[in-house]
C-alpha cells in the first residue's frame, strides 16, 4: 500500500542508493552491468521497499513492450507485394 | 560512381542461384514481420512502410551474396531497412538529439511515484495495454522510437541496435531511457484518461496523507 510507505521522502532528497537504482535499473534489466554492479543494485532492491517497487514497475513495462512483438506483423498483402517484387528479380520459391 | 546495378555484377550459375534463394528464402523472408514493424515505426505511415519493406527485401536478395552465413540476419536486414529510410528521408538523419540523462533519472523516478501515488503501479501487468502503446510508439519521436523498437520490441542486444543505428552503444542506452520514459508518460496519461486507477486509490489532485 501506497500509504504505508514513507512517499514524503521522495520530496525531498532522494537516498544515494535509491537515486543509482533510478539509475541503473534498466542497465539491470537489459544485462548491462558487470557482475559486482549487478550484485549491488540487486541488494539494495532487495533491502529496499519501494525500489523493490520500482524494479517491478520497470520490469512489467519492458515485458509489456516485449509482448508487443507478438501482436502484429505483416499483412498479408505485404508478403505478396514483396515476393512479387522478388520473383521479378529472379527469386524462386522453393515451393 | 558505376553506372550498373548490384544485380548485374553477380552471375550465378542456375544450380547455385537455386541454392541461394533457397537459403534467402530460409534465413531472410522469415524476418519480414519484423522487418515490417520496424519500418512502420520508422515511417509511422503503412504505405510508407509497405514501399521500405519490398525495398528492403529486394535490395537484401540483390546482396544476398555479401551476408555472411550464420551471422545475424534479422540485424543485416534492419541495418538495411534503416538505410532505405534513411535514403528516402534525408532530413531525418540531421535530427537534432538533446538528451539530458539527469532530466530524464528524475523525470522517470517522478512519473514512477506519480504511478503509486495515484493507483498506477501495476497498470503494466493488470491493463491490456497494446492499443495505447501502438499510439504511444507511434508518437514516440525518432530517433528514440527505433532505438526502442530495436532493443525493446524486437529484443535485439544494445550492439545491434548501435549497429543498425549507427551510433555508439552510450548513445543507444540514453535513448533508450528517453524513449522508454516518454513512453511511460503516454501509457500514464492513457489510464488517467481512460480512469483506470485501482479501486481504492487517492482520488487524483488530493493531498496525499
Amino acid at each position: 500500500m501506497a500509504d504505508e510507505l514513507p512517499l514524503e521522502e521522495t520530496a525531498g532528497p532522494i537516498p544515494e542508493d535509491c537515486l543509482a537504482v533510478v539509475r541503473h535499473l534498466w542497465d539491470l534489466l537489459d544485462d548491462q552491468l558487470t557482475d559486482a554492479q549487478a550484485e549491488r543494485l540487486r541488494r539494495h532492491i532487495g533491502e529496499c521497499e519501494i525500489c523493490h517497487r520500482y524494479h517491478l514497475y520497470q520490469e512489467t513495462f519492458l515485458e509489456t513492450l516485449g509482448a508487443y512483438r507478438s501482436q502484429f506483423g505483416a499483412p498479408s498483402r505485404v508478403k505478396a507485394r514483396v515476393l512479387e517484387s522478388l520473383r521479378e528479380a529472379g527469386f524462386v520459391e522453393s515451393r | 560512381m558505376r553506372g550498373h546495378s548490384l544485380a548485374a555484377d553477380v552471375t550465378l550459375h542456375p544450380l547455385h542461384a537455386r541454392d541461394q534463394d533457397e537459403r534467402f528464402e530460409q534465413e531472410a523472408l522469415p524476418w519480414l514481420d519484423d522487418v515490417y514493424r520496424f519500418a512502420l515505426s520508422l515511417t509511422r505511415d503503412e504505405t510508407d512502410a509497405e514501399d521500405v519493406v519490398q525495398d528492403t527485401f529486394l535490395r537484401a536478395y540483390k546482396s544476398w551474396h555479401t551476408y555472411e552465413p550464420d551471422s545475424d540476419c534479422r540485424r543485416w536486414l534492419f541495418t538495411i531497412c534503416r538505410n532505405v529510410f534513411l535514403r528516402a528521408r534525408e532530413k531525418e538523419r540531421t535530427t537534432v538529439e538533446l538528451v539530458d540523462s539527469e532530466v530524464d533519472v528524475i523525470a522517470t523516478s517522478t512519473l514512477f511515484f506519480e504511478a503509486m501515488r495515484s493507483g498506477y503501479e501495476d497498470l503494466h501487468a493488470r491493463v491490456d495495454l497494446a492499443p495505447a502503446l501502438a499510439d504511444a510508439l507511434a508518437k514516440l519521436p525518432e530517433p528514440f522510437r527505433s532505438t526502442v523498437l530495436i532493443v525493446d520490441v524486437e529484443d535485439q542486444p544494445y550492439e545491434a541496435a548501435a549497429q543498425v543505428l549507427g551510433v555508439p552503444i552510450g548513445t543507444v542506452r540514453s535513448r533508450l531511457f528517453r524513449g522508454r520514459r516518454i513512453l511511460q508518460e503516454q501509457l500514464l496519461a492513457f489510464a488517467r484518461d481512460a480512469g483506470l486507477a485501482k479501486q481504492g486509490a487517492p482520488t487524483e489532485g488530493q493531498p496525499h496523507g
